[in-house]
């Protein structure tokens, strides 16, 4: 081999070489190497090397001289029994969310039902008006049931997601399911009456439900059904045997109503009878001393005074409360002031949460002291119970954040990198964070609207615990670096959620911190939304499928020159 | 390749994208063996292979979903692996400097062929297999990409993030670091046995 210069320049350079049988040469190019090789011993030698040498790493590679590690070889065996210990917790918090969800709900609504005279109602009519009267809230808002219910709902998602794949399949489940529950009640016929000024007169008679509004409403006549009314002033002086339920600027309830009262306006007054339980929401709520109410009461109002007889208890809440009247059973009032009149009487236990001491007559006939609780303004620090409670909230988001995090990687991945553009987010964050509930609550008040206000208010609510999560994850991305990977990502996750909700213990600003985490990740899961419903424009036609491996010893490159 | 040339398995794909554990179960059977020697290749020690196969696999659930099931699933398998193996070594930093370097500058030279034919003919499997360990990290993935899992040229300037016209430059570059490696243990078997 001992070419000059100018014959080693006349050579193929081996790149050439081995982009020739590697077929990335263009055509031209081929057909020159081609054309060169037939003629150049030399050449023909370097491409056969180098193509022995590209087989000869094919095979060294594809030689299989270790088998699989029984680490790998178990590995399959032991995440499936590890998803197996899983499962059997998820069916176990499965099977609790499904006890607490009948005991909780369907039992003790079935029986309030029945006690309040609903039944013969729509199932929203239930949920919206019934179940904010259910005192069992507080006791069903606990940790564990909410953690089955959530491991209730994923367990849901998956099945449909398993067994309904088409979306026009869902679609229709979904459809039906709002069909069923917005269904009315086929028993009896409803009366509408729509006007400036709506009355029913003293001799008049409705033999089903009334359905009123306008500016002024006067009933004086008689409902047979449940009378339901909306306007700006409304007295009801005549007989409801179903319910009154009202929304009003101001309300007068003089005459009797054998059902429920349920209302919400800016002064409400009661001087006549209730069957039933009585709920009123409102700016000022009187009660007054004609009105005989024989079920409880519920009230959520800035003052609140009751003169009248209330037969079972008083569960209130409300800036400054006045009771000079009589209530059978027990009293719960939290708010600022209660002042507890020489004319009252009450049956029950008084128990009173407020900024101060109640002013209570020594001439009031109470079945015993008043119980006073003041009122905290703020965590407590001092309380151990309160360090528990945050470690089983970050807990609970966790594996709020686990589950969603599993059931959809590639939107929870898509949600935590929008986050991180803050501007986009943040502007998003601003818009769903405000305009949806004001959305879900405009479309809560038409009647054709109130199922998806209240599904897109839920969905609101649930997005906002998950923008807590995502903005757990973002922070986790801070500490410890960006990962496109599912349990990376969870890891990390789980740090920024602890973080996030260490920040939010901190006084005075950390209230403020979870809220901006929570809306923070509210726009980052807005705008992966969004992205999701912009139109992709396809690239190119698709890539031809690659061939499979090649097995050893074969040609990798083109045709050889003889 | 253990799993290649059979023919793709599309029911059992489809089974496991619906979470039938028994059908992930049939595709790591098959593939784990295929992805755990591409690893063993790609990374510097058994361990990280035998992590890196875990995690590919664990990755492999949650981006079944995104394979198109017109193309290859062994190649998209393969394409999977070749990223998280990159990934993970360019999070150890192992990558060296002089890598990133000079790419465009490989002298266009023409070998003494009888030379290199001697050299291959001389070199079983399995001192490849070691001198490939003694490779830089960018030199071994190029290699172990286009030999052993058949990816394009596109495929492997995406993973390893260079320009497609550059993939020929790695590659004979990586032959070159290749032959060098070859040749210094041959130096030192000589050695040893004088």
């Amino acid at each position: 081999m001992s070419e000059t210069a100018e014959e080693k320049m006349k050579h193929l350079d081996e790149m050439t070489c081995l982009l020739y049988i590697e077929r990335q040469l263009d055509r031209a190019r081929g057909l020159e190497v081609s054309a060169h090789t037939q003629e150049c011993d030399a050449c023909r030698t370097l491409l056969r090397a180098l193509e022995r040498e590209s087989r000869l790493l094919t095979r060294a590679m594809l030689e299989e001289e270790e088998p699989l590690p029984s680490r790998l070889a178990e590995f399959q065996e032991r995440a499936r029994r590890s998803m197996q210990w899983i499962w059997g917790v998820i069916f176990g918090l499965a099977a609790t969310g499904a006890y607490a969800l009948y005991t909780g709900y369907i039992v003790r609504l079935q029986t309030q039902l029945e006690l309040a005279g609903l039944s013969g109602s729509n199932l929203l009519n239930l949920l919206i008006f019934q179940s904010g009267l259910w005192k069992g809230w507080q006791s069903m808002i606990t940790l564990l049931e909410v953690l089955a219910m959530l491991t209730l709902a994923g367990l849901g998602a998956i099945f449909f997601r398993r067994r309904i794949r088409r979306g026009s399949a869902l679609a229709l489940v979904f459809a039906s399911l709002c069909a069923l529950l917005a269904m009315p009640a086929p028993a009896s016929a409803t009366e509408f009456r729509n006007g400036k000024q709506v009355s029913v007169g003293r001799d008049e008679v409705i033999h089903s439900d009334l359905y009123a509004t306008g500016g002024r409403v006067r009933i004086d006549g008689t409902i047979e059904g449940d009378l339901i009314i909306a306007g700006g002033d409304i007295e009801v002086s005549g007989h409801v045997l179903g319910d009154l339920l009202t929304s009003a600027g101001s309300v007068r309830v003089t005459g009797q109503v054998d059902g429920n009262v349920r209302g919400y306006a800016g002064n409400i007054s009661l001087k006549g009878s209730v069957g039933r339980n009585v709920m009123l929401f409102g700016g000022d709520v009187n009660i007054d001393r004609d009105a005989k109410i024989k079920g409880s009461v519920t009230s959520f109002c800035g003052h609140n005074a009751i003169d009248g007889r209330v037969d079972r208890d008083l569960l209130a809440f409300a800036g400054e409360i006045n009771i000079t009247g009589s209530i059978g059973g027990s009293a719960r009032i939290k708010g600022g002031d209660l002042h507890i009149d020489s004319a009252a009487q009450i049956g029950g236990p008084v128990n009173f949460e407020g900024d101060d001491p109640p002013e209570v007559s020594p001439q009031a006939k109470l079945a015993s002291p008043v119980h006073f609780e003041k009122r905290r303004h703020g965590p407590d620090y001092g309380d151990w119970h309160y360090y528990l409670w945050q470690v089983i909230w970050a807990a609970a988001y966790i594996l709020f954040g686990l589950v969603l995090f599993a059931l959809l990687p590639t939107f929870s991945e898509d949600a935590v990198k929008s986050t991180e553009r803050y501007g986009a987010s943040a502007g998003l964050a601003v818009l769903a964070g405000f305009g949806v509930p004001i959305a879900a609550f405009i479309a809560c008040i038409t009647v054709v609207g109130l199922f998806i206000g209240l599904s897109t208010l839920a969905l609101w609510l649930a997005a906002l615990h998950f923008g807590l999560v995502v903005a757990g994850a973002v922070v986790g991305r801070w500490l410890m670096g960006r990962t496109s990977e599912l349990w990376p990502l969870i890891g990390r996750m789980v740090v920024g959620v602890v973080i996030v909700r260490l920040c939010t213990t901190i006084p005075h600003i950390g209230v403020v911190l979870k809220y901006v985490a929570a809306f923070w990740g509210l726009g980052g899961i807005s705008l992966a939304i969004y992205r999701r419903f912009q139109p992709v424009i396809a690239s190119g036609g698709p890539s031809a499928p690659m061939a499979t491996p090649l097995p050893p010893n074969t040609t990798v490159g083109g045709a050889l020159p003889a | 390749m253990s799993a290649a040339g059979t023919t793709e398995p599309t029911e059992v794909i489809t089974r496991a994208r619906a979470g039938d554990a028994e059908a992930w179960g049939q595709l790591y059977h098959d593939y784990a063996p295929a992805i755990f020697r591409f690893c063993r290749r790609a990374l510097p020690t058994r361990e990280d292979a035998e992590d890196a196969t875990m995690e590919i696999f664990m990755k492999l659930k949650g981006k079944l979903g995104q394979y198109d099931m017109t193309r290859s699933f062994t190649a998209w398998l393969y394409k999977v692996a070749a990223n998280h193996c990159w990934d993970s070594l360019r999070r150890r930093k192992i990558r060296q400097d002089k890598e990133t370097d000079d790419l465009e500058n490989v002298p266009l030279e023409h070998p003494d062929p009888s030379q290199l034919e001697q050299l291959i003919e001389q070199r079983t499997s399995e001192e490849v297999r070691k001198a490939l360990e003694k490779l830089g990290a960018r030199a071994r993935m190029a290699l172990v990409m286009r030999y052993y899992s058949d990816m394009s040229y596109d495929e492997i300037a995406d993973a390893l993030g260079v320009r497609r016209a550059f993939v020929g430059v790695v590659l004979l570059r990586a032959r070159h670091e290749l032959r060098q490696a070859l040749e210094g243990s041959a130096a030192l078997a000589a050695g040893g046995a004088l």
